[in-house]
C-alpha cells in the first residue's frame, strides 16, 4: 500500500519541487545581486532611503489592512445574514471594485480630490476661496484608493466562509442561550478566521507590491522606489537591495498569517449546504444598510465608472478607437486567460500536497510559490528576462515570457483560495472513498474536485483579473508592438490625459465583468 | 486552440521591410515623425515606448538577441552609456556629418543628436515676476518653500542637469542646491514634465523645472494658460542654460542596417528636422532648419559649456549625490 502510494505521488512531488525551483529562480537572482553589492551601496541606502520607505510601506499596508478588514467583513456579514430589499444586487455589486485597477481609481481620485478638482471647488464655495482639502497625493490618499479597491478580497473570502460554514455551530450556541452578538464574536468570527486572514493577506500583499497607484499618487513605497531605481539607474544593485528588503517584510508577515491559520483548522463535517437564517430589519435598518453599502460601492465603483464613461464619450477619446484597439483587447484577454489557467494548473499540486501531506518539504514548496508575489513586479520581470535569455533563449521575444512572469507573480493570489478550499474538506472523505474502492483518479473526480471547485473558480478569476490589470512587468517585458489595455491606460494616464486613458480603462473594467459574474454566480457556490 | 498556442510560443518573425525602435521618448512625441517616415519610404516601424534608462538596461540584458534596430532617447548621456556598453554601431555617413554639428554627435557617430532641449524655469505669471529668478540655483532659496515642482530623481534630464551644475559649480554647492530644492518641492515631485507644467498653470505651485517644449506644447493647446518660460543662468558670467539633446543610435546587432540608416538619414535631413521642430517644439540641430517662432530665439541665450559626451561619465557620481541628498 505504502509503496503504491509513493509511486503514485512521486511525480506530483517532483512536479511541485520543479515548480518551486522555477519560481524561486528570480528570487535567487535578486538575492545574489543584492548580496554581492558593495557594502557602500547598502550603507548609503540605509542612511538615506530605507527608513522612510520602510515606514511608508508598513504604515500604508497597516491602515489599508484595518480598513479592508472592517469593510470586507461587515459587508459580507450584511449580505449573508440580513434580509433586505436588493440584497442579491448588493451581493454582486460589492465585487465590482475588483474590475477597477488601482491605478485607474488613483487617477480618478486625483481628479476628484485634486487641486482645482470638483470636491475642492465645492469646499471652497463653503469655506472660502483659499480653503484646501487634503491632497490625494498623500498617505491618506493612497490609503483611501487602496482600501476601496482591495476590500472585495476580504469580502469575498469572508462571504464564502459565511456561506459554506456549518450553521449548526451557531445554532448550538444560540440554543444554549448565548446572545447574538456573543455568538458572532465567539463562534462565527473565529470560524471565519482562516478566510479573513487569507483575505487580509491578499490585501497586504497587493498593497506592498502595487506600483500603479502609489506612483500616480506619488506616495513613496518600497515597490515604487524599486521601479524608480530600476528605470532611473543603469545598475540594478540598489533596486535588488530594496527588493530583498521588500521580500523580507512580506515573509515576516506571511509567516504571521500562516501561524494564524494553523492555529485554527476546521473541517466541514458535511458537504451539504444549508442557508443560514437571515434576520429581517425594519425600514430604518434597511435604509442604514442600503446607504452604507451604497456609499462603499459608489465610491469604489459607480462614481469612477461613471467618470470613465463620461470621459470615453468625449471626442478626444473617440478618436483613439481605431483598429489597433481591437488588438489591445485581444492581447489583454488571451494573456489573462492563459496566465490564470497556467496558474491554477501549477498551483493545485502545490496546495494539494501542502494540505494533505504537510511535510517540511511540501510546505516549503508552497511557501516558495509565494515568493513571486512579494517580489516587486519590475524586479520579477527583470529576473525573468535575464533567466530566459540565459536558459531558454528560443522563447525570448514571445508572449510566453510574459505569461511566465504573470504566473510567478500572481500564483499566490490563486493559492490563497485554493488552499482554504482544500483545507476545508476533511482528508477522511478521500480516505473513505479510497476504502470504498475508488481509485486515486476516481476519488479525485468524484470527491475532491467537486468539493474544491469553488476554490478553483475563485483562484482562476482572481488571477485573470489581476493579470488583466498588471502593469510593471508588462511594461518591462512586453514583446515589441505588443501593447495591452493596461499599457495604453498607463501611457495616457501617467501624463494626466484623463480622456485618452478612459476607453482602455473602461474596457478593462468591461472585460473583467464576465469573470466577476462567474465569481458571484450561484451554481458553484452550493457544491 | 493551435492558433493560440502558436501565438504564445513563437516569437513574431521580423519582416524584411520592418524596423523595430526602442524609444525613450513618449509615443506622442515620436510616432507622428515615424509615421511620416513610413509614408515616404514604405518601411513599417514597430515602436516600443518606455523609459530611456529602462530600455538601455533591457538592451544590455537582451544582448545579441534583441529585436531592436534603433534606440531613440531623450538624453545624450544615455546614448553615450549605450555606446560605451558596446550596444551601438558606429556610422560613417556623410549625410549625418553634413546635417548635425559635431558637438551634438558621438565622436564615431554611434549616436546622433536630433533635437535640442533646454532645462528652463516655467513660472505662473500671476504668482511670480520674471526678475525674481535669475539662476536655477535661486530655486533653493527658502522663500520658494512649497512653491516649486520638480521631476523625480529617475528622470534622465534631471540627472543630466544636475551633472552640468556639478561640473560648473562643484560638489558642495550642488549639494546645497539639491537640499534646498528638496525642501522647497517637498511632495511636489512628478514623474512627467507635462504634469509639472499643468501644476504651474493651475497655480498649485508657482514655479517648476522642465524641458522647454512642454511649456510650448501646453500653450499650444491652452493659449490662455498663465505660464511663461524663464531662461535661467544668463547673467554676466553665469553658467548658461542647461542643454541636452534627444538622439538616435543604431543597434550593433541590427539585421536591417539599410532601413535603419534610411531612418537616421530621414531624421537628420531638413524635412525630418522640421517635423521635430514643428510637432515637438524642440530646437532643430540642423543649421538650416528654423525653430518654431513661438520659442525663445535660440540666438538670444547661451547654453552651458559642458559637452554632451561628458554627461555619461558625470552621471554615476551625480546619482550618488542625488541619493545622498535623498531626492525622490
Amino acid at each position: 500500500m505504502n509503496t503504491i502510494r509513493r509511486q503514485l505521488t512521486s511525480p506530483l512531488q517532483l512536479f511541485a519541487l520543479a515548480t518551486a525551483g522555477i519560481i524561486l529562480l528570480p528570487l535567487g537572482y535578486v538575492t545574489s545581486q543584492a548580496l554581492s553589492a558593495d557594502p557602500a551601496v547598502w550603507s548609503r541606502l540605509w542612511a538615506t532611503r530605507i527608513p522612510e520607505l520602510l515606514f511608508n510601506t508598513v504604515s500604508l499596508a497597516a491602515s489599508v489592512a484595518v480598513i479592508t478588514l472592517f469593510l470586507g467583513v461587515s459587508t459580507a456579514w450584511l449580505v449573508t445574514r440580513v434580509e433586505f430589499p436588493g440584497r442579491r444586487l448588493w451581493e454582486g455589486a460589492l465585487v465590482l471594485p475588483l474590475a477597477m485597477p488601482t491605478y485607474v481609481l488613483a487617477y480618478v481620485y486625483s481628479y476628484i480630490l485634486g487641486f482645482g478638482g470638483p470636491v475642492e471647488h465645492v469646499w471652497q464655495l463653503l469655506a472660502g476661496p483659499q480653503a484646501r482639502i487634503f491632497s490625494p497625493h498623500s498617505y491618506w490618499g493612497a490609503t483611501l484608493v487602496m482600501a476601496l479597491d482591495t476590500f472585495p478580497f476580504v469580502y469575498l473570502l469572508s462571504r464564502s466562509a459565511l456561506l459554506s460554514m456549518n450553521v449548526s455551530f451557531e445554532e448550538v450556541a444560540r440554543a444554549s442561550g448565548v446572545s447574538r452578538l456573543s455568538t458572532l464574536w465567539r463562534v462565527t468570527l473565529p470560524l471565519m478566521r482562516p478566510s479573513i486572514a487569507a483575505g487580509v493577506a491578499l490585501v497586504i500583499l497587493y498593497v506592498v507590491s502595487d506600483f500603479g497607484a502609489v506612483s500616480l499618487l506619488r506616495y513613496q513605497t518600497l515597490t515604487y522606489a524599486v521601479f524608480q531605481q530600476m528605470t532611473g539607474r543603469s545598475d540594478n544593485t540598489a533596486a535588488s537591495i530594496l527588493s530583498l528588503l521588500l521580500v523580507g517584510l512580506a515573509l515576516i508577515f506571511l509567516i504571521t498569517e500562516r501561524w494564524f491559520r494553523q492555529k485554527s483548522r476546521f473541517y466541514q463535517t458535511t458537504g451539504r449546504y444549508r442557508a443560514p437564517q437571515r434576520q429581517r430589519y425594519g425600514w430604518i435598518g434597511t435604509l442604514a444598510v442600503t446607504s452604507y453599502l451604497g456609499l462603499i460601492v459608489g465610491a469604489a465603483f459607480a462614481l469612477p465608472a461613471a467618470l470613465l464613461i463620461q470621459w470615453s464619450l468625449s471626442p478626444e477619446a473617440q478618436a483613439t478607437l481605431d483598429s489597433r484597439f481591437f488588438g489591445f483587447v485581444w492581447n489583454s484577454g488571451v494573456l489573462a486567460a492563459s496566465a490564470a489557467t497556467g496558474g491554477v494548473l501549477i498551483g493545485l499540486p502545490l496546495a494539494y500536497l501542502a494540505s494533505r501531506r504537510p511535510t517540511f518539504l511540501n510546505l516549503s514548496c508552497l511557501q516558495a510559490a509565494y515568493a513571486g508575489y512579494v517580489l516587486p513586479g519590475p524586479v520579477a520581470a527583470l529576473a525573468v528576462l535575464v533567466l530566459f535569455t540565459k536558459l531558454a533563449p528560443m522563447f525570448y521575444g514571445s508572449v510566453l515570457i510574459l505569461i511566465v512572469a504573470y504566473v510567478i507573480h500572481f500564483l499566490p493570489a490563486g493559492l490563497q483560495s485554493l488552499e482554504p478550499a482544500l483545507q476545508q474538506i476533511t482528508p477522511n472523505l478521500e480516505e473513505v472513498a479510497r476504502t470504498l474502492g475508488f481509485g486515486m483518479r476516481g476519488t479525485w473526480r468524484r470527491v475532491t474536485l467537486p468539493l474544491v471547485r469553488n476554490g478553483f473558480v475563485v483562484a482562476w478569476v482572481l488571477m485573470f483579473l489581476q493579470t488583466m490589470k498588471e502593469l510593471p512587468a508588462t511594461l518591462l517585458l512586453r514583446p515589441v508592438g505588443f501593447d495591452t489595455l493596461a499599457i495604453r491606460v498607463w501611457m495616457e494616464a501617467s501624463e494626466e490625459y484623463f480622456q485618452l486613458a478612459a476607453p482602455s480603462a473602461l474596457l478593462i473594467v468591461v472585460l473583467s465583468l464576465p469573470a466577476l459574474a462567474l465569481l458571484v454566480s450561484k451554481d458553484w457556490r452550493a457544491a | 486552440m493551435l492558433l493560440v498556442v502558436a501565438w504564445i510560443f513563437v516569437p513574431s518573425a521580423p519582416a524584411a521591410d520592418k524596423i523595430t525602435i526602442y524609444s525613450g521618448r513618449s509615443e506622442r512625441l515620436i510616432k507622428p515623425v515615424l509615421d511620416a517616415f513610413t509614408a515616404s519610404t514604405g518601411i513599417q516601424v514597430e515602436l516600443l515606448s518606455s523609459g530611456t534608462t529602462e530600455l538601455v538596461n533591457r538592451l544590455k540584458a537582451e544582448g545579441e538577441r534583441t529585436s531592436a534596430d534603433l534606440l531613440i532617447t531623450n538624453d545624450a548621456g544615455s546614448l553615450e552609456l549605450a555606446r560605451t556598453a558596446g550596444l551601438l554601431r558606429p556610422l560613417n555617413m556623410r549625410e549625418i556629418e553634413r546635417a548635425i554639428p559635431a558637438q551634438f554627435r558621438a565622436p564615431d557617430n554611434a549616436w546622433v543628436g536630433l533635437s535640442g532641449r533646454f532645462w528652463i524655469v516655467v513660472y505662473n505669471t500671476t504668482m511670480v515676476k520674471p526678475d525674481q529668478v535669475k539662476s536655477l540655483l535661486d530655486l533653493a532659496d527658502p522663500k520658494w518653500k512649497d512653491k516649486i515642482a520638480i521631476p523625480n530623481s529617475g528622470s534622465e534630464y534631471l540627472q543630466a542637469g544636475v551633472s552640468v551644475i556639478r561640473a560648473t559649480h562643484g560638489e558642495e554647492k550642488t549639494k546645497q542646491f539639491l537640499q534646498g530644492l528638496k525642501t522647497n518641492a517637498d511632495s511636489q515631485v512628478y514623474q512627467k514634465s507635462s504634469q509639472i507644467v499643468d501644476a504651474v498653470a493651475k497655480g498649485q505651485v508657482a514655479l517648476g523645472i522642465v524641458n522647454h517644449y512642454y511649456v510650448y506644447r501646453h500653450l499650444a493647446s491652452q493659449p490662455t494658460a498663465p505660464i511663461a518660460v524663464l531662461m535661467p543662468d544668463q547673467q554676466e558670467g553665469g553658467m548658461g542654460a542647461i542643454m541636452n539633446v534627444a538622439g538616435v543610435g543604431i543597434i550593433k546587432s541590427t539585421k536591417h542596417l539599410d532601413s535603419a540608416k534610411l531612418l537616421v538619414e530621414f531624421l537628420v535631413a531638413q524635412a525630418g528636422q522640421k517635423l521635430f521642430a514643428d510637432l515637438d517644439k524642440e530646437y532643430p540641430l540642423h543649421a538650416d532648419v528654423k525653430a518654431d517662432p513661438a520659442l525663445v530665439d535660440r540666438k538670444s541665450f547661451r547654453a552651458a559649456l559642458v559637452p554632451l559626451t561628458k554627461l555619461a561619465e558625470l552621471r554615476e557620481p551625480t546619482l550618488t549625490l542625488i541619493e545622498q541628498v535623498g531626492l525622490r
